[in-house]
């Protein structure tokens, strides 16, 4: 061996591969700049759809940038951090999913210059957060409360929100839709706002027929016909009792032998069998149902004593259905036949009838009195096509959702952001030291969302953008409201035009985009292919172990 | 070679300068991550999963270490995170200084354990002076001491832009959990605080709940969502319909009996429900499922029911709340009953929505040893890597209400020491004066790399910080003596007084992680051969 031993000390697995300081640094931003470029087209109402295929040959075609995202592989971690942002957003206020991705992965665009010039990351951050703080107290300043008690202005307001969203596609079908859905199961509770669209608002989709067949039932419906052909498929005023067990013999659940030694014996226990079942439905029969709807199985037998006493019975449907069902008919779900009483008995719901659309039986309940649930029916050419209206759906029941749970709007088209920008570059300038560069160019990185509006409606961006930049500089009170109108892409007060977002979207798009940037820019080295999946590396603490006294 | 042996086989020289190799490759991986300019780093495994993180334990634990020697220095990181659960970057940049230090002083000829006696008696004397001289008693600080220790810990971690509203809530945390022994000594079970992670809004949403939060929902939509005044059951049985043990069968002759088999398993559940709501409770929870049909006596009751709690949870609860867990309802005479002293109260119990998950709050329960932080972030590593700087926080706050002593950051301890230790050096007349001072010049590496992490002129800046020292050690002068709280003032590139300024560490992390890093250091240091044993035949085809 030679003298200096210049052997070389393998410290870490070898399959492992580093990057370092700013090569590191600068993929991050790539990586985050390429994720938003993906995205960039769907932002605004003249915005296009991506098709995707998935391995298995199935198309999405959205331009939801959370679907967009879910669907993409990407390898980059960066991009993946990315990529969770828009969940994120989903998770949290379900609409705003692209201009996060957009403003945070120009966040990132931004700061590269100033890595460049070699100024620490930690200032960069530092400048982030401040200007985070700012940006919301500034689209707060701005924001309008508007009052929701009224249902008419409600819809209105609801109108606006999301109208500018979808309405060059289907008019405002989606919007009504929405506003439909989501004043149905808003619950005002002493106060505590309760808007559960997850669990309420159903949206069911049946291909074929026109989208603008598509409504929001005053009631339920699901994808189920009756257990025997021969059932009433039509009852007005129907008596409606649900349940969650069984309608056929049950084995008990512990281990029961039967020791038999007479013929007769095995008679007795068939017929036992019967008679559990017969005792069953007496049961039910007792309280004169017109309608018997289970979670569960129904015995051929007990078909036949229903169909007897001309009494419809549904098998097999969902719980969450059956939870929509409770309460747009008022009946309580039961579990023991033999308990059941008048009050279960929901006469709530006034319609009950069974449609043949396409090939396929759908059950519907409507007309009912006050229902807090509704199923959403969507009519559609194609699979695709109605997917793709869901998600435009979800979006805008969750925007319809956010203004009833926080009343608060401002401008869209922009204007928010630009009214931002315009204040963090006026605050930049009183910051000392070496923080005002980072911090004003948030400011800059805020003006993206105008821009792809811009870029996307076809107008000459340059111009645009800085004629929008120079009415916001103005000293008026309208300047905050000046926008992009996205449709005639000409500059215009929202307020006029009646584009407004609520405020919960906007400041969580802030403070997703700006948080997750800051992360993304904290990282100096990137270890990748490291082979042990541990378990969660999370610190102990997570899981709270027993108190030592 | 006389002896053949299967495989490598280093002695000498070559294994110490390949250990030192080794160790400085891992502390160089680490070494940006120090201090409140340090950067984090991404971890990326095969599967694509992805860490973000600035924690010294966390990376290397994370980072296929292979060298034997390197892995030593990864065992010390964790060492120190588990007995202090701060420190761990230092600890590790300390260490793998000492050693590169050490290694020189025996490539000039300096027996190894000379260096080592060195270093011990030099560890020795650091810890004496820092308990003499450097510490401060909390006390004469107050609550704002307290306060900036934890500032100091978050400092370098992703939530240090907003240090203090996180500083202010974990310190309010581990106060509210103190338990207090018979003999009156106070204790902090930081696992009692529990960090509780909900993606969504941002961080600084992040909120503080003197309660208890259960991830969970209610098991039936009729159930109501908020209940004041409640009432808590603590079950850790089924309410499922009664079952037999496995292999218990029951054997009739009868048919008739089987009827009436299935109504007993029934009724038993639905008595031991009845039992349980007529005592008073209106919230249930339990380890194990709740049945469909038992749910409608609950919806019918009013009461809230919880299936699947996890069981340290509901021990959790239990505590607080003053409730006693079941295992079953049988008493000592064998039959089946409920008292009303099983129960636990709290004074709200209701059911939130966070993001899209559904949240449990228990408030106002009688005792508080359990607090819940909800943590919220942008992304899941980013709530994973928040949970790890809060985690690191409670450690580092409950070490000072425990010890009561701080030292203060920023360089200002590994300076004085290095300039005690280096006049102490003088005093001896053996071969370890040698050893002594390279300990001394060997902590000044952390000064050095904070200085360093912040883009500052390292040099310009040890040079001040020891001059501020040496004066505080030579003079007997009042004003000077304040000197030897002097430490960097990273943001402006100056030096300062850092008691003042706040930057505050507990005593205890920095004695241990001494001792510690002292330790490891020399334990690579005897190592004078290493034998890789080749793998046996039978092997030979996995082997990689």
């Amino acid at each position: 061996m030679l003298p200096g031993n210049q052997a070389p000390v393998i410290v870490l697995n070898q399959n492992t591969q580093r990057e370092e300081g700013k090569k590191a640094q600068l993929a991050n931003i790539r990586a985050a700049k390429a994720v938003a470029d993906i995205i960039r087209t769907t932002l605004g109402p003249k915005s296009m759809l991506k098709m995707l295929l998935d391995p298995m040959g199935g198309i999405v075609l959205t331009n939801d940038g959370n679907a967009i995202l879910r669907e993409i592989d990407v390898k980059h971690p960066a991009a993946k951090t990315m990529i969770d942002l828009s969940r994120t957003q989903d998770e949290e206020v379900g609409d705003g999913t692209t201009s996060v991705i957009i403003l945070a992965g120009e966040l990132m665009g931004v700061s590269e210059p100033f890595l460049n010039q070699k100024i620490h990351p930690i200032n960069v951050v530092s400048a982030y957060f401040k200007a985070l703080e700012a940006a919301l107290k500034s689209a707060d300043s701005i924001s309008k409360l508007v009052s929701i008690e009224d249902k008419e202005t409600l819809s209105v307001i609801a109108q606006s929100c999301i109208g500018t969203k979808f309405s060059s596609r289907w008019g405002n079908l989606i919007v009504d839709l929405a506003t439909e859905a989501v004043k149905t199961v808003y619950i005002n509770n002493n106060g505590k706002v309760e808007v559960d669209v997850k669990r309420y608002a159903k949206i069911e989709k049946i291909p074929g027929g026109d989208i603008e067949e598509s409504r929001v039932l005053r009631g339920v419906m699901f994808n189920k016909d009756v257990t025997h052909p021969k059932m009433r498929r039509y009852i007005e005023n129907p008596r409606v009792i649900l349940l969650d067990c069984p309608l056929e013999y049950k084995k008990a659940e512990s281990m029961t032998n039967v020791e038999m030694t007479k013929e007769e014996d095995f008679n007795t226990l068939l017929r036992l069998e019967e008679e559990e079942v017969e005792k069953l439905c007496q049961a039910i029969m007792r309280l004169n149902p017109d309608v018997v709807i289970t979670e569960k199985g129904v015995s051929d037998l007990a078909q036949h004593y229903f169909l007897k006493q001309n009494i419809s019975v549904i098998r097999r449907i969902r719980k969450t259905d059956n939870n929509r069902i409770a309460r747009v008919s008022g009946a309580t779900i039961v579990n023991r036949p033999e308990e059941l009483q008048e009050s279960d008995v929901g006469t709530k719901c006034h319609k009950f009838e069974i449609k043949l659309i396409g090939d396929e039986y759908y059950t519907f309940m409507e007309d009912c009195e006050d229902p807090k649930a509704c199923s959403i029916l969507l009519r559609g050419a194609t699979k695709d096509v109605l997917n793709e209206i869901e998600r435009n759906m979800h979006d805008a029941m969750a925007v319809a959702r956010n203004v009833m749970i926080e009343p608060k709007l401002v401008p869209g088209g922009g204007a928010v952001e630009m009214h931002v920008a315009n204040e963090l570059t006026k605050i930049g300038r009183t910051i000392e030291g070496i923080e005002q560069l980072p911090f004003q160019a948030v400011a800059q990185a805020f003006e993206v969302i105008a821009r792809t509006l811009a870029q996307n409606c076809g107008c000459n961006v340059v111009r645009i953008v800085t004629e929008l930049r120079a009415k916001h500089a103005e000293d008026n009170p309208d300047a905050p409201f000046w926008g992009i109108d996205g449709n005639a892409g000409k500059l215009a007060d929202m307020r006029t035009v009646g584009v407004w977002e609520p405020l919960a979207v906007k400041k969580q798009t802030f403070k997703t985009a700006i948080e997750a940037a800051c992360m993304l820019l904290r990282i100096d080295e990137v270890v990748s292919g490291i082979s042990k999946p541990e378990k969660k590396s999370g610190p102990v603490a997570a899981a709270p172990d027993e108190i030592e006294a | 070679m006389s002896v053949s042996i299967l495989g490598n086989r280093q002695s000498g020289q070559d294994i110490r300068d390949a250990n030192v190799r080794a160790v400085l490759a891992i502390a160089n991986i680490v070494r940006s991550s120090l201090g409140p300019n340090g950067l984090d780093k991404m971890l990326v495994d095969q599967i694509g999963d992805v860490t973000i993180t600035n924690d010294g334990a966390t990376i290397l634990k994370r980072l296929e270490v292979q060298h034997p020697a390197a892995k030593v220095l990864v065992e010390l990181a964790q060492l120190q995170d588990a007995e202090v659960g701060d420190g761990t970057t230092s600890v590790v940049i300390v260490a793998s200084e000492l050693l590169k230090r050490a290694n020189d002083l025996v490539k000039n000829k300096i027996h190894p354990t000379t260096v080592i006696a060195g270093f011990r008696l030099a560890m020795k004397e650091s810890i004496k002076y820092i308990k003499n001289n450097l510490a401060v008693k909390t006390d004469t600080l107050g609550e704002e001491g307290i306060m900036n220790v934890a500032k100091t810990t978050l400092s370098s971690k992703l939530i240090g832009a907003d240090s203090h509203y996180f500083a202010e809530m974990l310190v309010r945390a581990v106060e509210t959990v103190k338990q207090t022994s018979l003999k009156g000594e106070s204790k902090f079970p930081i696992k009692a605080v529990r960090l509780l992670k909900c993606q969504g809004q941002s961080v600084k949403e992040s909120v503080y709940v003197n309660g208890y939060v259960l991830q969970a929902g209610r098991s039936a939509q009729g159930m109501p969502t908020k209940i004041e005044g409640a009432k808590i059951a603590c079950l850790d049985f089924n309410l499922n319909k009664f079952k037999l043990q496995m292999g218990v069968q029951v054997l009739i002759k009868d048919p008739a009996q089987l009827a009436l088999i299935r109504a007993k398993e029934i009724d038993i559940t639905r008595e031991r429900i009845q039992k349980i709501i007529s005592a008073g409770a209106n919230v249930i929870l339990t380890t194990k499922a709740i049945d469909d049909l038992a749910l409608k006596y609950f919806v019918e009751a009013h009461a809230i029911g919880i299936r699947r709690v996890d069981k340290k949870d509901l021990r959790r609860i239990a505590k607080m709340s003053g409730a006693e867990i079941l295992t079953s309802l049988m008493n000592t005479e064998g039959d089946e009953v409920f008292l009303p002293e099983y129960l636990g109260t709290a004074q709200e119990v209701s059911e939130e929505r966070l993001g899209d998950n559904d949240f449990m709050f228990f408030k106002g329960m009688p005792k508080s040893c359990a607090q819940t932080i909800i943590i919220r972030g942008a992304n899941e590593f980013m709530l994973d890597e928040t949970e790890r700087s809060m985690h690191d926080a409670l450690c580092v706050i409950k070490r000072v209400l425990e010890s009561k002593s701080i030292v203060v950051g920023g360089g200002a301890v590994e300076s004085a020491l290095s300039i005690y230790l280096d006049n102490f050096a003088r005093s001896l007349g053996s071969k370890e004066q040698l050893a002594i001072a390279e300990f001394a010049e060997a902590l000044l590496v952390i000064p050095k790399v904070l200085a360093t992490n912040a883009a500052k002129d390292a040099s310009d800046l040890l040079a001040k910080l020891k001059m501020y020292h040496t004066a505080s050690q030579t003079s007997s002068e009042q004003k000077k003596q304040e000197y030897k709280f002097v430490g960097l003032d990273l943001a402006n590139g100056k030096v300062r007084n850092n008691l003042k300024a706040g930057v505050l560490e507990p005593t205890l992390s920095k004695i241990k992680s001494l001792k510690f890093a002292t330790e490891a250091a020399i334990s690579i240091l005897r190592i004078d051969d290493m034998i890789e044993l080749a793998p046996k035949k039978e092997e030979r085809g996995q082997e990689q």
